[in-house]
């Protein structure tokens, strides 16, 4: 969660809030904090720490692991509208890919803004299509592989 | 109701460690705004 708290002021500006969740009690996040996070991130992380007791939060997002008694690492992406737009789950051994957050936050983003839709490996600056009937059978005009 | 892409975010409310205090949140505090809901598999673990 310290990889996320690093980068929290791209988080921040790009007007996303972050809150992280695990089956600890808040009591437990609080000990964390004070004990290690906060020596690892200045301040410690910025974001709420949610308690997900009994895993019903993780039940209803698919990620809570009955045997493990945990949530396993899930991330999503919910828009204002509250329609969750992207997500990622992994076993608990590998780590996420902050940036990777931030390039799908900032296309989303961009296609709510513009109706423009973003091709493999987009970021900022590159190129965008924008879908309708002359585009169909031509996006290799606009865009190639060598671009993602 | 089993979260989908596409689909509402389920709804939820739990107990929070927010600013050195303790507070409740709901995901229905963040109407209106993107939200980055992380998962992780426990305090104190490595990755």
């Amino acid at each position: 969660m310290t990889a996320v708290a690093v980068k929290y002021d791209e988080l921040k500006a790009l007007g996303v809030q972050v809150l992280s969740v695990s089956t600890d009690s808040q009591f437990t996040h609080k000990i964390w904090q004070e004990e290690e996070l906060s020596k690892m991130v200045d301040g410690g992380v910025p974001f709420p720490m949610l308690s997900d007791q009994g895993g019903r939060i993780g039940q209803e997002y698919g990620v809570y692991d009955e045997n493990a008694g945990i949530d396993i690492r899930g991330r999503f992406i919910i828009d204002p509208d509250g329609i969750i737009q992207a997500m990622e789950v992994l076993t608990p051994p590998v780590g996420r890919n902050v940036s990777e957050l931030i390039r799908q936050v900032q296309a989303f983003k961009h296609v709510r803004e513009t109706g423009e839709v973003t091709p493999s490996g987009w970021t900022p600056g590159k190129t965008t299509l924008k879908p309708g009937p002359d585009l169909v059978g031509k996006v290799w005009k606009q865009w190639k592989p060598d671009m993602a | 109701m089993l979260a989908r892409v596409g689909k509402p975010a389920p709804d939820f409310k739990a107990n929070a460690y927010v600013d050195g205090a303790f507070k409740q949140v709901a995901l229905s505090d963040y109407k209106d705004q993107w939200v980055t809901l992380c998962f992780y598999p426990g305090d104190f673990t490595f990755v």
